[in-house]
């Protein structure tokens, strides 16, 4: 198992610090947020996503797929008390610096020199050097997105009504599947019309190619026992197809 | 878990001089622009953001048969309202759930960060929390409590956990004397904390129930709250 994807109902953690509601807690946070959110703008795969974006035309030396997939990929692979050490956008510098040194964009060495640099001149400038055709790009996909929504590729396995149980894959480098409600009884309340192509294949743990997406219904006492959960409480999630099995397979 | 928000000067600076070096690079060597990252932030302080959220409830407590529209098919009721981006990044699949007199709903990510950018922006960082993510789908109402929520005896629990594609978000409670307000001055009631369901939404005091003296002044101010949240300083 791995501890990124079992959050959901870890016990004795304390408080829930309510009273951060800021977005970012330091202005630097704001910079990576924004990378990462370019980044994912000029990704090569979107000239196959929905919409299809004129991306062979975006001047841009980045030639590589980068999604919400890439990042958590990094963060589920994690050891997980670094996981846990680190503020949200702390992990999001470390993996995308990474990144960009592993796909040869910069050295280790440059990224190191020029920190240095700043460090000692926080105020000096970026360099000036704007492109106009690339912010439209960013401007466009953050109107219009990136959905894996395709034509069905096949009949829908689930109806509504249907009670199914979750799969119990192994833990590969990234999921779509909350770890608690693994081996979990459920019942169907929305079959999403059309298929979904997940941004990568996640090898052993299923999502591979189209998919259906049903939303399913979990009563809190079938997940954590009847004495132990509240009453009146039900978990929907959102499960690609892969995640479930039928009840007659059980 | 808390004394991970907190960190010594140094480890900031340290954050702050490398993705200065980072953003720096990649300009240099044409990955972005000096406008790219600026772009972005801007979007989240004029196109994404609770602010539509807040008028998309607004509109479903004046409007019955709006309200169900939205919530049989929310991308096409939002679609109505005309506001710009609502299909965008973290929009493409939406989707309203009301709380009511016999149901609350939470919304919640225990995987990640899955938020619904369009309507309420960029979730805050307690929403970020593995304390909340571990917790909200355990005992959903102990947490409630500690946001200062109680859930009365019998009344239905509904935890969104967002694990594909749909984004959700919370129609709350339209307030008691709230009858005399109009659809800007209830917009102006309703924080992102609502439209995520660890919140309600507060009657207005007692000497802004009144139209004449609910004035614009008062929800220029609540803009400002909002735009201040984004700010760090």
């Amino acid at each position: 198992m791995r501890l990124q994807h079992y959050l959901g109902g870890l016990e004795n953690l304390g408080p829930v610090n309510f009273f951060e509601k800021k977005v970012f807690m330091a202005e630097w946070e704001k910079r990576i947020f924004g990378i990462h959110t370019v980044m994912m703008a000029e990704s090569v795969h979107l000239d196959k996503s929905l919409p299809k974006y004129p991306l062979s035309e975006v001047p841009t030396t980045f030639k590589d797929t980068w999604t919400w997939a890439s990042l958590r990929i990094g963060a589920e692979n994690m050891q997980p008390f670094e996981y846990f050490k680190y503020r949200y956008y702390e992990k999001w510098l470390m993996g995308i610096s990474q990144f960009f040194i592993d796909r040869g964009y910069v050295t280790a060495k440059e990224l190191a020199t020029l920190t240095e640099h700043y460090r000692a001149h926080p105020d000096s400038p970026l360099p000036e050097q704007p492109n106009p055709a690339l912010k439209e790009q960013v401007v466009r996909y953050l109107h219009h997105g990136d959905s894996g929504l395709r034509a069905p590729a096949d009949l829908v396995r689930f109806a509504v009504g249907d009670t199914v149980y979750v799969t119990d894959p192994e833990a590969a480098d990234h999921t779509r599947l909350p770890a608690f409600l693994r081996n979990k009884k459920g019942t169907v309340t929305e079959v999403y019309p059309g298929a979904f192509e997940y941004f990568v294949s996640t090898g052993p743990d299923g999502l591979d190619g189209l998919q259906h997406v049903y939303c399913v219904s979990f009563l809190a006492s079938d997940i954590w026992g009847p004495d132990k959960s509240e009453p009146n409480t039900v978990i929907y999630a959102d499960l690609f197809e892969a995640y479930l099995k039928p009840a007659h397979s059980m | 878990m808390s004394s991970l928000f907190k960190y010594d000067k140094d480890r900031e600076a340290a954050s702050a001089a490398k993705v200065r070096a980072l953003e720096a690079l990649l300009i240099k060597k044409g990955v972005l622009g000096s406008d790219s990252v600026d772009a972005v932030l801007r979007h989240f302080e004029t196109v994404a953001g609770p602010f539509n959220g807040a008028r998309i409830v607004a509109r479903a407590w004046v409007d019955a048969e709006y309200k169900a529209r939205l919530l049989e098919d929310t991308p096409k009721a939002i679609a109505e309202l005309q506001f710009p981006g609502m299909t965008g990044a973290e929009g493409e699949h939406m989707k309203a759930v009301a709380n009511s007199a016999t149901v609350h709903n939470l919304i919640i990510c225990t995987l990640c960060l899955c938020y619904p950018w369009p309507v309420l922006g960029l979730p805050p960082y307690w929403y970020k929390d593995p304390v909340f993510r571990s917790r909200g789908v355990r005992e959903p109402c102990a947490v409630l409590r500690e946001f200062g929520v109680t859930i009365p005896e019998g009344k239905e629990v509904k935890v969104w956990d967002s694990s594909a594609q749909i984004r959700w978000f919370v129609i709350p409670e339209r307030p008691a004397h709230s009858e005399h307000l109009n659809e800007e001055q209830l917009a102006a009631l309703v924080t992102p904390e609502a439209m995520m369901g660890v919140a309600l939404v507060p009657s207005p005091p007692p000497c802004l129930r009144h139209p004449n003296v609910y004035s614009i002044r008062r929800i220029c101010r609540d803009a400002d709250v909002r735009a201040t949240r984004f700010a760090t300083a």
